[in-house]
């Protein structure tokens, strides 16, 4: 229709046309015309349509321009990466750089960035799993807190003038004849040795000292006294039918957890039989995860471990027929024997050559003892082999001590600290040792991230990230893996080996000179490939070499000396306590204290996160006046510390322990974080807690209470299995004894097979024992529901509380794989967590019954995905639904946030977005899973059973014309459980290893008597152990 | 009453007038989206097994092939000889002088017995004759698409809703319904009813097209940076859509074409055959066709310091909370026209379905269409997580 050859004028010729019309009846001059009613049906004039035509043709190009959202650019490949599918998770292997353990990972990368880790179920030690720190790593590399190029004198400036000034300084120092310090952890890279070495050769007076913030350097001084080799022995702990930890949390945070944790739940997995094959104790100050985990745990103040081993050794001895007095003195006789000790030592000696002591006390004189009971226990060459020892931790505790000396003296003229090391936070004489650097001429950090020993060097020349950066590692003799960059450097950084090698003189990539070592180290020692470059494709690719033929020659037992005599300690004084600062499961050694999503993991045992505590026993507690968030202060010669206390259960009583890791002061604030609440303006969260290194180096420090009150960010406040107000027992985290399973199943024999079942609720008094029966799995209750029909997957967990040593690995990969948001101390405390993944602990007894030494069991707690779930009963939007697979789905985008479900929901495991967890820092939203929504203000969300990961398992394998397979697909959690205590799959396929493991006796249901009919069972968990609990360990 | 009367008639005359004005611009839209009712049946069937079994060997009027032209065919042989010769070309090749002829002049490539009825023979032959004869009009020609087997005619989803029909007819009851109110003196009635007649003609004729909520972007049609055509690559040139879009076979994203697989071609390719600077002419000069000039631009810069690629505006664009596969989709056997629309004729790309989730829905229900069968073992294709993770 064209507006344009239309006149616009009345026709004079044509007078009934033109005749003026009133338009607009409800305009009060035309109402007023008397004949307007009856003209009004000619509604437009000719011109007023083709008027209106036009606005029609107006808006139909307004909405072209104005309802199309913006522009955005899709900016192709200029070449395509053969290997890249868009949207595509690829993995690559490498090893994790987190802690020393170095195990092996599968980095998963979508279109060219890492977003997440996962173990390498290839590699030898870590056999698949993944620990919360290496979970975490990941979220490092996108820090914008990380330096981003190199820097002297605290200016930013170019390599070529820092390699420049570095050298001239070398130089002249090597001329000098003043020492060049190379101060680093353990460093198995056998590259990164290669140009220690080359840098040694070229200025000789170089010296690499070596030390490590979470020391075991007694027991390889031990060894040397032993067995004349500085070494620290692979811990066989899968062969291993009885453990004996003393002071070693190697399930949380001492060694190499994961690797320990794996072989121990191997070593414990019972062949079709609900008693572990393996027996565990526990000696220990504070409360561990590895003292909770162990089927018996005696709990002692570090001054008595040495009279501990001493007497294991004494009756090991008795029990074997060996003389103890010919290897050491008997134990000091002030010391009274703790109950319990004796029956560990008759337990430990009952499998000689299956037995172990592991120790990680700090003192020499223990660490000797320990040894002398591992001989008399036949443990060398079978549970401790040294023919393939640990190389992971070799650092020596008088290193730093040395280089103190050295340079107070003026000794040194160039200190270099490598990056794993951060030696002026965690290392004890840190104060000493910053006074001693002020004799140096140059210090160097090769830190990447802004710490307080880069802070303080003249010239900075930032390492990559681990995942940035080629390396390798040899954290076992006859084991190297390899760290493969997965993505291009974020700054300006510079690896390690380069740096070192540019101011030896030679400019090369680090990643020709690891293919030159391997090349000449590695490749002669194989027999598999003929080629190297096929030799170094396939260690790249696999991201782990295992060269079964390297090991060392076993070396013979020497007789030690026997240990000095020592003089009684003095008792405690008033106001005084022992002092056990030990590694969190979060935290480690604190490198990663930057780390948001480390500083919200709770502690497993605690429960608190942002921060450490100082726990002290229920007993210490009462007699120091101390209740929980009381603020009090820990001095020990000069220094004092300020942190709130923590009354924990089951800890030996005079004593303190406190996490180290936190207090990070220098930089006082998250480097990169969800803000907490940023409509009060508070956009970042302090990095909370009290630095404690100073505590390494003392036994002992004096305690005094402060009026301050600090709340604990705590997310479980109730921490027995009992109903607050009744008292009644709900055995919700079931456990029991081998003891009492013998006895239940004694007359299961004579017909009455559902006893053993009710009995894994045995430790919770008897009363109970017919409901947890009645509970059973599901059958028999009556139901107002239709119910669900399966026709194909059934999609369901099995969680062995048996298996689950509450390291929470899985909260953080959930946290990782699902785009969780960090809240923040102030809303924690609020108790608004959003892990949809949690570990509840609990201890037996009752809040008005506590227990002295109390048992723990862990209980991962997630949505439990209803048949007859209530949360879908009362969304009043059906945002959350059935899927036909039995996963309860939350549909963020038709969440409306009433919150009914949350109420709804027995199991509490639904979380509300009160606020936008916003995602400002846009170098760090590069960690976000792009499968996964990223939910807004006021959505609610939970545990998806990693749904994401099922569709693309399910969308491959329909891809390949063929059903998933078992095991094939994984949530984030199962995947990196370290002991395989979660484990996943289609509970419609009876074969599957979920649905055999939920038709197990000791499968239940939480709160099954609800009848809600969960997906997720759980195996209740046995602890080998005779019978009553604590019969022994009371005094 | 003659006053009356008159003025009924203007205002039929006007509604009608709006109604005619509104066919008139929505035309187009509706020319485009039309298909032939007529052409269904024998000839729809007719024309998928010409491009399942002929097209690989022979055309009709575009020179010959493997095989010979089939243009006209049907005027050089007897009917009955192309009906039993297309039926069982084994027998007439080894036994009939005409076809063993044809079998020397074409280097002693057999044609393959097509395993067809004679019904479906007969019906072939007619769609040759129809197509030699430029007959086919708007009937159901169907371009071969290379990257599978054709087995039906694709439709692209409709860009209107299918009530557009019930609109007009609506549209037109309301306009006799204003002439009623206008004899029943109700004139202010009529006034809005002739409003909202006209209105509902207009939406039912085209204008839902162009006028819809927020973040339905269907049509959606925005200026690339080259004017790629896919009418050219897709539609003349046949490419086959996962040459360039080869992701989508293998995972949630289709994906944009890398620039080194638009130069696996135009490497070579710089223009168009037969136009002015294809250097193969006569007398050609070496130009390159100024629409791939930012592509070679961007390809040279892959050497530099500062590599370049080129920007393409999104077209099809999902919201952050869905979450689309590909992979599951192509692989069970869904055309990428159904969701598409014809891109193959499409000379700017455009986003031919609303992408909304009713019209997910729509096809997940698989209503007013038989189950496909790949969807008897996807039980699990309502779930609300098969989309929102």
């Amino acid at each position: 229709m064209d507006a344009s050859d239309s006149p616009e004028r009345p026709d004079p010729a044509r007078p009934d046309r033109g005749r003026p019309l009133p338009m607009a009846p409800s305009t009060p001059e035309h109402a007023a015309e008397p004949d307007a009613d009856e003209d009004r049906f000619d509604l437009l004039r000719r011109r007023e349509f083709l008027g209106l035509v036009g606005a029609g043709f107006a808006g139909l190009a307004l909405p072209e321009c104005s309802l199309h959202r913006p522009a955005e650019p899709i900016v192709p490949y200029l070449e395509q990466p053969e290997e890249l599918v868009p949207g595509v998770a690829v993995p690559y292997a490498s090893t994790c750089g987190a802690c020393p353990a170095e195990c092996g990972v599968l980095v998963t990368c979508r279109d060219g960035r890492p977003i997440k880790m996962e173990g390498n179920p290839e590699h030898p030690l870590s056999r698949g799993g993944l620990c919360a720190r290496g979970q975490a790593s990941v979220l490092d590399l996108y820090d914008s807190g990380r330096r981003k190029g190199p820097a002297s004198g605290g200016e930013e400036t170019t390599w070529a003038e820092v390699d420049a000034a570095v050298r001239r300084d070398l130089v002249a120092a090597a001329r000098a004849g003043r020492q060049i310090a190379i101060l680093s952890g353990t460093v198995t890279s056998p590259t990164l040795s290669a140009a220690i070495g080359e840098l040694q050769r070229v200025f000789p007076t170089t010296r690499h000292y070596v030390y490590d913030p979470l020391s075991v350097s007694a027991i390889l001084d031990a060894h040397e006294r032993t067995h004349g080799r500085r070494v620290l022995p692979w811990y066989r702990l899968e062969r291993a039918r009885a453990i004996v930890g003393i002071d070693a949390d190697f399930l949380g945070a001492w060694l190499s957890p994961v690797e320990l944790a794996a072989a121990r739940a191997l070593g414990r997995r019972g062949e079709d039989t609900d008693v572990p094959a393996a027996w565990h104790g526990q000696i220990e100050a504070r409360m561990s995860v590895t003292g909770a985990n162990a089927d018996q745990r005696i709990a002692a103040a570090p001054s008595t471990h040495l009279a501990i081993v001493l007497t294991l050794i004494e009756e090991i001895a008795l029990i074997r027929s060996r003389d103890p007095d010919a290897v050491l003195p008997p134990a000091p006789a002030d010391v009274p024997d703790l109950p319990g000790v004796r029956a560990m030592a008759r337990r430990l000696a009952e499998a000689p050559g299956r037995s172990l002591l592991v120790c990680g006390s700090r003192d020499p004189d223990v660490q000797l003892a320990v040894n002398v009971c591992n001989e008399l226990l036949d443990a060398y060459g079978a549970t401790l082999d040294l023919t393939r020892p640990s190389l992971q931790l070799q650092g020596s505790d008088a290193a730093v001590d040395e280089l103190i000396a050295a340079a107070a003296d003026g000794r040194v003229g160039a200190v270099i600290v490598l990056g794993n090391v951060n030696p002026l936070r965690d290392h004890p004489r840190a104060a000493e040792l910053a006074a001693a650097l002020d004799e140096v001429d140059l210090t160097v950090s090769l830190s990447g991230r802004r710490d307080e020993t880069s802070e303080r060097a003249d010239v900075v020349c930032p390492d990559h990230h681990p995942l940035e950066a080629w390396g390798d590692a040899h954290p076992h003799v006859g084991v190297y893996s390899v760290f493969q960059p997965v993505l291009a450097p974020l700054g300006d950084t510079r690896a390690a080996v380069e740096s070192l090698l540019a101011w030896a003189g030679r400019e090369v990539s680090a990643w020709e000179v690891q293919r030159d070592v391997w090349r000449e180290v590695l490749f002669a020692r194989q027999e598999r490939h003929i080629s190297f470059d096929a030799f170094w494709d396939e260690a790249v690719h696999d991201g782990v070499l295992a060269l079964e033929s390297e090991e060392l020659a076993a070396p013979r037992w020497r007789r030690p000396e026997p240990l000095a005599a020592r003089p009684t300690a003095a008792a405690l004084a008033d106001g005084e306590l022992e002092v056990d600062p030990y590694a969190s499961v979060a935290l480690g050694d604190g490198r990663q204290a930057s780390n948001p999503w480390l500083q919200e993991l709770p502690d497993p045992i605690t429960r608190a996160s942002w921060g450490n505590v100082a726990s002290v026993a229920p007993a210490t507690a009462a007699a120091l006046g101390l209740v929980e968030g009381r603020v009090v202060e820990l001095s020990v010669g000069g220094a004092t510390m300020r942190l709130p206390a923590h009354v924990q259960p089951g800890m030996a009583k005079g004593v303190v322990a406190v996490a180290l890791g936190h207090g990070r002061r220098g930089m006082s604030e998250v480097a990169a974080n969800y803000p907490t609440v940023k409509m009060f303006g508070i956009e970042r969260e302090l990095l909370d807690g009290a630095d404690v290194t100073p505590l390494l180096a003392v036994d002992r420090v004096r305690v005094r209470l402060t009026d301050a009150i600090e709340p604990l960010a705590k997310v479980q406040r109730y921490d027995y299995q009992t109903e607050p107000f009744t008292g009644k027992t709900r055995p919700w985290a079931r456990s029991t004894t081998s003891g009492a399973l013998a006895a239940a199943s004694a007359p299961a024999e004579h017909g009455e097979a559902d006893h053993a079942e009710a009995d894994h609720g045995g430790d919770h008094g008897e009363a109970d024992h017919g409901e947890a029966a009645a509970g059973g799995h599901g059958g028999g209750h009556a139901t107002l529901w239709p119910g669900h029909r399966y026709d194909g997957h059934r999609w369901g967990l099995a969680i062995d509380l048996g298996a689950c040593t509450g390291c929470s690995a899985c909260v953080i990969a959930c946290q990782a794989e699902n785009n969780v948001p960090v809240v923040g101390k102030a809303e924690v405390r609020k108790s608004r967590d959003m892990h949809w993944l949690r570990i509840d602990r609990y201890y037996d007894g009752a809040e008005d019954a506590p227990v002295e030494n109390p048992d723990v069991v862990f209980q991962p707690m997630l949505c439990q995905h209803c048949d007859n779930a209530p949360c879908e009963t009362v969304c009043p939007v059906l945002a959350t639904v059935h899927s036909s697979e039995g996963l309860n789905v939350q549909v963020y985008n038709r969440c409306v946030g009433t919150r009914y479900c949350a109420n709804n929901c027995p199991y509490k495991v639904r979380r509300f977005n009160w606020f936008d967890y916003a995602h400002d820092d846009l170098v760090q939203n590069l960690v976000l899973n792009p499968d996964v929504a990223v939910r807004t203000r006021g959505v609610m969300e939970k545990c998806s059973l990693c749904t994401q990961r099922i569709s693309a398992g399910k969308s491959r394998a329909r891809t390949e014309g063929r059903e998933p397979l078992d095991g094939e697909i994984e949530p984030a959690c199962a995947q990196t459980c370290p002991t395989e205590a979660i484990v996943f799959g289609d509970l419609n396929d009876p074969k599957s290893r979920v649905a055999q493991a939920a038709s197990r006796g000791r499968a239940y249901h939480v709160l099954d008597e609800l009848g809600v009919q969960p997906s997720i069972a759980y195996l209740g968990r046995v602890r080998n152990r005779a019978d009553e609990p604590h019969e022994e360990e009371r005094s | 009453m003659n006053g009356d009367r008159r003025r009924a008639t203007r205002a039929v005359a006007i509604g009608w007038a709006a109604l005619v004005a509104v066919l008139a611009f929505a035309a187009p839209a509706v020319a485009e989206e039309a298909t032939p009712p007529a052409a269904a049946g024998q000839g729809k069937e007719s024309a998928v097994l010409f491009a399942r079994h002929c097209t690989k060997c022979h055309t009709i009027g575009e020179g010959d092939r493997v095989g010979p032209d089939l243009k006209g065919v049907h005027e050089r042989r007897e009917h009955d000889w192309l009906v039993g010769f297309i039926g069982a070309p084994g027998r007439y090749l080894d036994s009939d002088p005409i076809a063993m002829a044809l079998l020397e002049k074409y280097d002693g490539v057999r044609m393959r017995d097509l395993g067809i009825t004679p019904e479906q023979s007969a019906g072939l032959v007619e769609y040759i004759r129809l197509a030699s004869e430029g007959d086919l009009g708007g009937g159901p020609r169907v371009e071969p698409l290379l990257e599978r087997e054709v087995a039906f005619e694709i439709d692209g989803p409709s860009e209107r809703s299918g009530l557009w029909p019930a609109g007009i007819v609506l549209s037109v009851v309301l306009l006799a319904g204003a002439e009623l109110a206008r004899r029943s003196r109700a004139a202010r009635t009529a006034q809005v009813v002739v409003v909202v007649g006209v209105a509902l003609g207009y939406w039912s004729l085209g204008g839902q097209a162009l006028h819809r909520l927020p973040g339905d972007d269907q049509g959606y049609a925005p200026v690339q940076p080259i004017p790629f055509s896919h009418a050219l690559h897709a539609g003349e040139m046949r490419i086959a859509c996962v040459y360039c879009h080869h992701a989508a076979e293998k995972g949630p994203e289709a994906g944009v074409p890398a620039v080194s697989i638009c130069m696996n071609c135009h490497a070579v390719v710089t223009n168009r055959k037969g136009r002015p600077g294809d250097s193969r002419r006569k007398g050609a000069t070496d130009a390159v066709s100024p629409a791939l000039a930012p592509l070679l631009d961007v390809w040279a810069s892959r050497e530099t310091d500062a590599p370049r690629s080129i920007e393409w505006v999104r077209v099809h664009d999902l919201p952050d909370f869905v979450f689309f596969d590909h992979r599951v989709h192509v692989g069970n056997g869904i055309h990428c026209q159904e969701c598409h629309g014809p891109v193959q004729t499409m000379e700017r790309m455009r986003q031919a379905s609303d992408l909304s989730m009713g019209w997910c829905i729509n096809c997940h229900r698989h209503e007013g269409q038989p189950a496909p069968t790949h969807w008897q073992r996807s039980e699990g294709t309502l779930d609300c997580n098969a989309c929102h993770q």
